[in-house]
């Protein structure tokens, strides 16, 4: 038996629901967003991209110049022509070299909406043959081998082998606030107004490309309608771009995209081409897995490796085996570059690994609940870099609970009864499918050493004030952050502010990624929280402060004493701690139209301790409903390396009425080094629902193994059962 | 979006002859006129809102007739108990489309006007053939969404959900032109097939106002059904739909109308279904067989064969849900 999860103490604030801080404004239209904002003598900028997927700029012409247009191309780059993340490969505007289409080339500016979009601009382009086919592509951004045990000793203990290959496509992040930014002319630098998830990492490549010291680089995040990791690098680009156009026309820049523009342009998930090779016993026990996992990074490194990381760390789904392979590329190809997005490489490996355990589950004939049953990791098992797993491991309570909640077993056998019927009378199918998997919190490996995150609590005259980068866009940091502090201070949450994430004013806490906001960021206020309280003894605020004059409390990631990773073999502990969860969703077929409806989800999620009990529920919600799309609905069509339906009539994102009634549980298996025992909820929901969804297809009699399973593909497939039947 | 004047008309008739003047534009509930605006497929210089228009937010029975004014919307119409009564389908039609907002806003005669939602057509960015360009770009490129009958040389649907209920009331709208005169036309000559003009969808002139759409009782107006699958369940456009009215006497059909809608490029009478099911007692082979039927004709594209099983299968069920 593991260890009892040991009872934390009463808690007053966290784990209380209150009204989430900017809830208001939002709800009655004060909440100012980039676009609201207005600044004298303010430009609107433009953006002309490339036309073709690969190929060189020779020259570009222009009609007629309305009086009042500013222009910036490469050559206007005061510094390097680069946008700085993990390489710096990606120019911020063509110099010759095309590799995709909807390349940012020139910018414009002008005051007036109708003469900015009046003036005509042709690139002369050389087109060359562009590489769009990911498996063809010989070019890798990076590589990484994980490996435990020994491979062949585990497929000779196996007796059966089962293997299988399985897609994923792109995914949009669609925030409903598309990209924006204003870049105003300082005396000596600039300042950005923008909606984004990560101000320093802003800051970070404007530096370069302007070459300006970073206190000349001023970032201040605007309210942000929604980034879901879209806003995590693309703000770094169109930023660079407003600062340019700022900097040559001496006046503030605005630069928005709308739709179109920014579906065309920015990054998506990546698509993925996952192989599984896995031994098995006869009793479902894995002997040997072998994994090879292929994304598609488009044509720029952008954030690849990191998401290639995350995908290859998940891609052995939440099971224990002990010889294990897990090769993973990232290739290039001539797409606009994907990038990071809810779940980060891990939607793409978790959908893999869980359709193929049902694969499994069928070869063997036996029970995929026994398969999953038997195989979960458990406190005490190693992961695939053999990382061994503390008490906090879940699988297992996790799995067992969806199954009662949904009554999984009796609504399968149900099912099976129902089905049968149908198929003779062509009425609708039904199926139930189910998916364990988990998700580590934080960044990988010795990503948090290196961030080495800062955080600072202000003393005010009432209370205190958190001063954090880390971004309120829509999942409620700040409410969350206050709560933390506000327990561990044992103060009621209004005496707690929160200062805008402005570069000038608050430490580097980090990116708001990686479900690291809750997780990292809030054990590092609350130990501020700590600090702050004994300062003060016995005094009010007020007392301080009058006393001693200011104080503020700065606090650094503290690294976790038993934690060690070795970054050049991938081993070690991937990850402080990780959430677990498992799905269930039933589904209907129409078998003659192809329309598949999910008729009920349950989704059951350990997050260590929720903070704030509503606002995660709503993770779990609005990340089920986004994974399930993922699976039957959203589809990004590319011809010729754009993306053809960039409009929201065509890619269809679901809507409430699509989105079936959900049971959530959360579960709180707590974390020693979270804040209250807190993990991370940002990310985990979306890994589930796509293979749990495909496996309820399955369950139905369809075999699908690539998403998304729009109903074209269903429809197909319902065709070929039909006549297999008959 | 071009910058524009906007003016607020004080009658149909101001209107007209507002919108007559070069690069005007009628407005009812603006939901695809603005699409339009945003998108750069309609710049108008002038916008001539009618919202101030006294009286035009009515439904009125006239005569027996539904009279729908142009500011009705397509919630006040869905909500309407004569129409729920008596022209069941095109109610239904109304109260299916869009989504709530979109519906509260949205007028049925703007709907009828609206734009076809073709992925080419709507990027700005590219040259259809319907924006004057040489080719229809979906003959080779991404057809799933289009048309599954005459398609050969624009394969746009009929975007309107109102329109194939309304026709088979044998419906008309009223107009005025800015010269002052009136005319009404029936919406089976409403609606422009791409071969007689591939650049427009109806043959109203430029500043011709609708005053009315003009629903005619029939018989069988509580036996109508409509019908339409969507990939999204709001907020989206069919994938395919269709109207059927059967009038009954006893449980045999005396009369029957079929009319498809987001299957081509006007609304598509189905006369020979027609045919087949009058005399028969309605069940599920007579429906199957009738919208076989239906689909005889159909030439679907590289990408849109899937419409022509869920096409079959949705008209049987239309069938029978009209009776
Ligand atoms: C997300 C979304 C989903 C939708 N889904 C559906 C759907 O499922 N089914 C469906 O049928 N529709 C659907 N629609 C379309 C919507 O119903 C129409 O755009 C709307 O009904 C148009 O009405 P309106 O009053 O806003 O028209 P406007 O935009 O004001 O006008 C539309 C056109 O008609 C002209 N016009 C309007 N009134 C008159 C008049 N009295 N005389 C002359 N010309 C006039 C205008 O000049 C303009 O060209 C959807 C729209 C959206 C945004």
């Amino acid at each position: 038996m593991p260890p009892r999860p040991r009872r934390p103490r009463p808690l007053s604030v966290v784990g209380t629901s209150p009204p989430r801080l900017e809830g208001a404004a939002k709800v009655a239209g004060t909440a100012r967003y980039v676009d609201d904002l207005e600044f004298p003598g303010l430009l609107l900028g433009r953006t002309i991209r490339s036309t073709v997927p690969r190929g060189e700029l020779l020259g570009w012409s222009m009609g007629r110049r309305p009086r009042g247009l500013h222009v910036v191309s490469a050559a206007d780059i005061p510094g390097r022509n680069a946008i700085a993340l993990l390489e710096p490969d990606q120019p911020c505007l063509v110099r010759r070299e095309i590799r995709h289409a909807a390349e940012p080339v020139l910018l414009l500016a002008h005051e007036d909406r109708d003469a900015l979009a009046s003036v005509a601009v042709e690139l002369r382009e050389r087109p060359r043959k562009a590489q769009l086919d990911v498996r063809a592509s010989r070019s890798f951004c990076k590589e990484i081998l994980i490996e435990k045990g020994n491979l062949s000793r585990g497929f000779a203990r196996a007796d059966r082998i089962v293997e299988g290959e399985y897609t994923t496509g792109h995914q949009e992040q669609l925030y409903v606030e598309t990209q924006g930014v204003i870049a105003v002319p300082e005396k000596d630098g600039v300042t950005i107004y923008g909606s984004l998830q990560c101000p320093y990492y802003v800051q970070k490549a404007l530096v370069e490309l302007l070459s300006l010291p970073p206190e000349r680089v001023r970032i201040i995040q605007v309210e942000t309608g929604g980034g879901f990791g879209g806003k995590e690098e693309y703000p770094s680009m169109i930023a660079g771009h407003a600062a340019l156009l700022a900097l040559k026309s001496g006046r503030p820049v605005k630069l928005v995209y709308d739709r179109s523009e920014d579906m065309l342009a920015t990054t998506k998930r990546h698509p993925s081409i996952v192989r599984h090779k896995t031994g098995v016993r006869r009793d479902g026990s894995l002997t040997a897995m072998q994994i090879d996992v292929l994304l598609d990074a488009g044509a720029y490194v952008t954030l690849s490796p990191v998401v290639l990381s995350r995908g290859v760390l998940h891609a052995a789904g939440p099971y224990r085996c002990e010889d294990v392979q897990i090769l993973g590329r990232a290739a290039m190809t001539n797409t606009p570059p994907n990038g990071a997005f809810r779940g980060f490489g891990a939607p793409q490996t978790q959908f893999a690994v869980e359709v193929h355990m049902e694969r499994i589950a069928e070869a063997l004939g036996i029970d995929p609940l026994e398969l999953r049953r038997r195989n979960a990791l458990r406190p005490g098992d190693t992961t695939a870099t053999g990382q061994r797993l503390g008490a906090d491991c879940s699988a297992l309570p996790c799995l067992e609970s969806a199954v009662r909640r949904s009554r999984f077993v009796a609504r399968r056998r149900a099912i099976e009864k129902h089905n049968a019927k149908a198929r003779v009378s062509g009425g609708p199918l039904r199926g139930i499918g189910l998916a364990l998997f988990f998700h580590g919190s934080g960044f990988t490996g010795a990503g948090e050493v290196k961030l080495a995150s800062r955080a600072a609590l202000e003393l005010t005259p009432t209370g205190a004030r958190i001063l954090v980068a880390s971004t309120e866009i829509g999942q409620g940091t700040r409410t969350i952050l206050s709560q933390i502090v506000a327990e561990e201070l044992g103060w009621p949450l209004s005496r707690i502010e929160v200062a805008d994430p402005d570069t000038r004013e608050v430490p580097d806490s980090g990116p708001t990624v990686a479900s690291r906001t809750c997780m990292i960021v809030g054990e590092i206020l609350r130990r501020c929280a700590q600090s702050l309280k004994r300062a003060l003894g016995r005094m009010t605020p007020r007392q301080y402060l009058a006393k001693n004059g200011p104080l503020v409390v700065t606090e650094q990631y503290d690294r976790p004493k038993s934690m060690h990773w070795d970054d050049v073999h991938y081993r070690g502990d991937a990850y402080g701690a990780y959430g677990y969860g498992c799905d269930v969703i039933e589904l209907e077929i129409d078998p003659v139209t192809a329309e598949v409806r999910p008729a009920e989800v349950t989704a059951v999620q350990d997050i260590g301790r929720a903070i704030h009990p509503v606002l995660a529920a709503g993770q779990i919600e609005g990340g089920t409903a986004q994974g399930i799309a993922f699976a039957l609905a959203e589809e990004v069509v590319m011809r010729d390396g754009r993306m053809a339906n960039a409009q929201l009539t065509n890619y269809a994102v679901p809507t409430p009425l699509d989105t079936p009634p959900m049971q959530v549980e959360i579960l709180e298996f707590p974390y020693g080094h979270g804040p209250f025992g807190a993990k991370g909820v940002g990310e985990m929901p979306i890994d589930g629902p796509s293979p749990a969804v495909v496996n309820a297809l399955r369950h139905a009699g369809l075999d699908i193994r690539d998403i998304p399973a729009v109903p074209e593909r269903i429809a197909g497939l319902v065709d070929s059962m039909r006549g297999a039947a008959t | 979006m071009k910058r524009f004047e906007f003016v607020e008309a004080s009658s149909l008739a101001q209107a007209a002859k507002l919108a007559a003047q070069p690069n005007g534009a009628v407005r009812a509930g603006g939901i695809d006129l603005m699409d339009l605006q945003k998108e750069h497929l309609a710049e108008p210089d002038r916008v001539i809102s009618i919202r101030r228009v006294p009286g035009a937010a009515e439904i009125r029975e006239e005569g027996g007739a539904l009279v729908i004014g142009p500011l009705v919307t397509l919630a006040q119409l869905a909500s309407h108990p004569v129409a729920l009564a008596k022209w069941k389908a095109v109610a239904v039609a109304a109260g299916e489309a869009a989504s709530p907002q979109v519906r509260n806003q949205a007028t049925v005669i703007g709907n009828l006007l609206q734009r076809p939602r073709c992925w080419y057509f709507r990027n700005e960015l590219l040259q259809c053939a319907r924006k004057g360009g040489p080719d229809c770009l979906s003959q080779e490129g991404e057809n799933r969404y289009h048309a599954i009958f005459e398609n050969k040389d624009c394969a746009i649907v009929h975007a309107s959900n109102v329109s194939p209920a309304a026709m088979l009331f044998d419906g008309s709208v009223k107009t005025v032109k800015a010269d002052g005169s009136r005319r009404e036309i029936p919406l089976a000559k409403l609606f422009v097939k791409p071969e007689v003009d591939i650049t427009k969808e109806h043959v109203l002139e430029a500043g011709e106002v609708v005053e009315a759409l003009v629903l005619p009782a029939k018989a069988g107006g509580d036996h109508s059904s409509f019908l339409a699958a969507r990939e999204k369940s709001a907020f989206d456009w069919p994938l395919f739909s269709l109207a059927v009215r059967l009038e009954m006497s006893g449980n045999v059909v005396k009369a029957a109308q079929i009319v498809f809608g987001a299957a081509a490029p006007t609304p598509l009478r189905r006369e020979k279904a027609e045919a087949a099911l009058v005399g028969k007692a309605i069940d599920e082979a007579t429906a199957r067989a009738a919208a076989a039927l239906c689909f005889e004709d159909a030439t679907p594209m590289t990408q849109n064969g899937y419409k022509v099983a869920m096409g079959t299968a949705l008209t049987a069920r239309a069938i029978l849900a009209a009776v």
